[in-house]
């Protein structure tokens, strides 16, 4: 019986080689790949030939290395700008009086329902009559959104109305209150909210697609879909170009494992 | 100073000022896009001349429109093979590693799983589309190997909306297999314990225990989804291009090229009120089954 259990126990484990195999090795022929100048791709690989011929392109002659500023830059102040004015709105939600506070929130709500995709035609308009297309603004402006704030307002509830008033009796005016007695109290959700924030933002593509008409304010996503535009069959060149999207996140998650799945998961909650 | 200790009724003003500078963002990135929608989608509008009203002529067109009704079945189609197999395939693999494997080997599986979910769709529909090249690419390569005949993966009318959806659930089934493996490991062990002592086996428990237990959850991963289904626009972008012919143009496609291919502003408004009701209808139905079943 014993025997019979662990026997199950090692073909189930063995199966899963299988799923392993298919999540990972389309990541290592990629950057397998981007080594070499290949016309054709095959499973042939001449270690001694490997290059990053590939990579010095794509930073030295096809503007890689200004995408690449153009993605940090919009991703450091989605996730700052996110981070900050979404739980000084969920201070308010949970702590202060505000006029009307059930209605707004249920705005806040309806928001969260409607996709993106379904408002980018009324928001392109509305940025082009206020001539900020083409600007690091117009790509992270829209990143910032209701769901950071329906997430720090839960965290933020459970924190005990006395902390607060005993910062107060103490002098702490609301600025310090928040940011020396709230922020610290609820860094976990901050975290994984700018996990998820960097995620969104690094990976958007449709957003910057429209928004963005000057090559020189590309994003990398739009980027690599113009290489793939350019260079149909110029494999190598074309999965340099997705090994340096790929590699950013990655590392990142290898360092934070478990703030990053928790961070990513939070999307469901987004709906 | 007895006032100090009312945290929560205190009328200062310090609520508004901390919310304001969200309320302003989501009012010119969202509010005002909803209702700017609503307007263009009654009127005739190409950015550069003023938008005309021309009334209900945008939502007859919607009705009768050959293409976006292409688009639509695209969508659905995409929807009913992606949303089954990537919960089926999450749930069985959550179960099977929090139930049978060891911890580690389930969080080690889990953590790979993870890596597409955490890249770009754009980088997956790259690659994806290299090694699914019907000459040469590796897909194809493998196939051979077993002596399987090269497929046609994104060049033919039927198999390119088949060989995103396959993508899709490549990316996508490690993000609900987290989700699931979480609310796995939260079923308190003392119900299986309960259930070995009345005799009953792993098989019996899962249909018993585990799948009665995940049933808000499996609502949760179906909506999810449906609604990510539903909004599939950067694999078909980098992959196909909506084609070969409209095979695999989808409703968010369809807005696209609407709006900024033939700067039809106000159309692609009408089709963006339209998308907005499809998920609203879902989430309400979500919220009915949820009240129903839990």
């Amino acid at each position: 019986m014993r025997n019979r259990k662990t026997l199950i126990k090692i073909t189930v484990s063995l199966l899963f080689i299988i799923p392993l195999i298919l999540s990972i090795f389309p990541f290592i022929l990629m950057i397998l790949v981007s080594l070499t100048q290949k016309s054709s791709i095959d499973f042939r690989f001449n270690f001694s030939e490997m290059s990053l011929i590939n990579y010095s392109a794509l930073f030295r002659n096809l503007n890689f290395l200004s995408l690449f500023k153009n993605s940090s830059i919009v991703v450091f102040f989605a996730c700052t700008l996110n981070s900050l004015i979404a739980s000084m709105a969920g201070y308010a939600f949970a702590k202060k009086w505000i006029w009307a506070k059930e209605k707004i929130f249920w705005i806040y709500l309806m928001t969260l329902i409607v996709p993106g995709q379904a408002i980018i035609v009324p928001l392109f308009i509305i940025m082009n009559k206020l001539g900020i297309l083409n600007t690091h603004v117009v790509l992270f402006l829209p990143i910032i959104n209701a769901f950071g704030v329906f997430l720090t307002r839960q965290f933020m509830e459970s924190l005990p109305d006395d902390l607060l008033d005993a910062a107060k009796i103490d002098g702490c005016n609301e600025p310090r209150i928040f940011f020396n007695v709230v922020l610290p109290l609820v860094k976990p959700v901050i975290i994984s909210l700018t996990i998820f924030t960097f995620i969104t933002s690094w990976n958007d593509f449709l957003w910057p697609l429209i928004s963005t008409t000057s090559s020189s304010m590309y994003t990398l996503t739009l980027g690599l879909s113009t290489l793939q535009s350019n260079y149909l069959t110029n494999y190598g060149l074309l999965l340099a170009g997705s090994t340096v999207i790929f590699l950013p996140p990655f590392i990142l998650y290898s360092i934070l494992q478990k703030q990053f799945i928790e961070g990513v998961a939070l999307s469901g909650l987004k709906g | 100073m007895k006032s100090q200790f009312k945290n929560k009724s205190q009328r200062d003003y310090w609520g508004i000022a901390f919310l304001l500078p969200s309320l302003l963002i989501l009012t010119l990135c969202y509010l005002l896009p909803m209702f700017m929608d609503l307007y263009y989608s009654f009127t005739s509008y190409n950015i550069i001349q003023e938008p005309k009203f021309i009334g209900l002529e945008n939502y007859r067109e919607l009705f009768s429109d050959k293409i976006l009704g292409i688009s639509l079945r695209n969508t659905l189609v995409y929807t009913i093979i992606v949303v089954p197999l990537q919960t089926v395939l999450a749930l069985v693999f959550a179960v099977l590693l929090a139930r049978v494997c060891s911890f580690r080997w389930g969080n080690l599986v889990k953590s790979i799983l993870f890596i597409p979910v955490i890249t770009s769709m754009i980088l997956v529909g790259t690659i994806w589309r290299i090694f699914l090249t019907t000459d040469g690419g590796y897909v194809n390569n493998i196939l051979q190997f077993f002596n399987i005949a090269p497929v046609n993966w994104l060049g033919g009318i039927n198999s390119s909306l088949f060989s995103i959806c396959l993508i899709t659930v490549w990316k996508l089934t490690g993000y609900f297999l987290v989700i699931y493996y979480a609310a796995i490991m939260d079923i308190p062990k003392s119900y299986y314990e309960a259930a070995k002592v009345d005799g009953s086996n792993q098989i019996q428990q899962f249909w018993h225990i585990t799948l009665p237990l995940l049933k808000p959850i499996t609502y949760l991963v179906v909506t999810l989804g449906t609604i990510w289904s539903f909004q599939v626009f950067d694999l078909v972008y980098t992959m196909t291009g909506g084609g070969p012919g409209f095979s695999t143009t989808t409703l968010v496609l369809s807005i696209y090229n609407t709006a900024f291919k033939q700067f039809r502003m106000g159309y692609a408004s009408s089709i963006s009120i339209f998308f907005i009701l499809i998920i609203l209808v879902i989430s309400v139905v979500q919220k009915y089954g949820f009240r129903e079943k839990s």
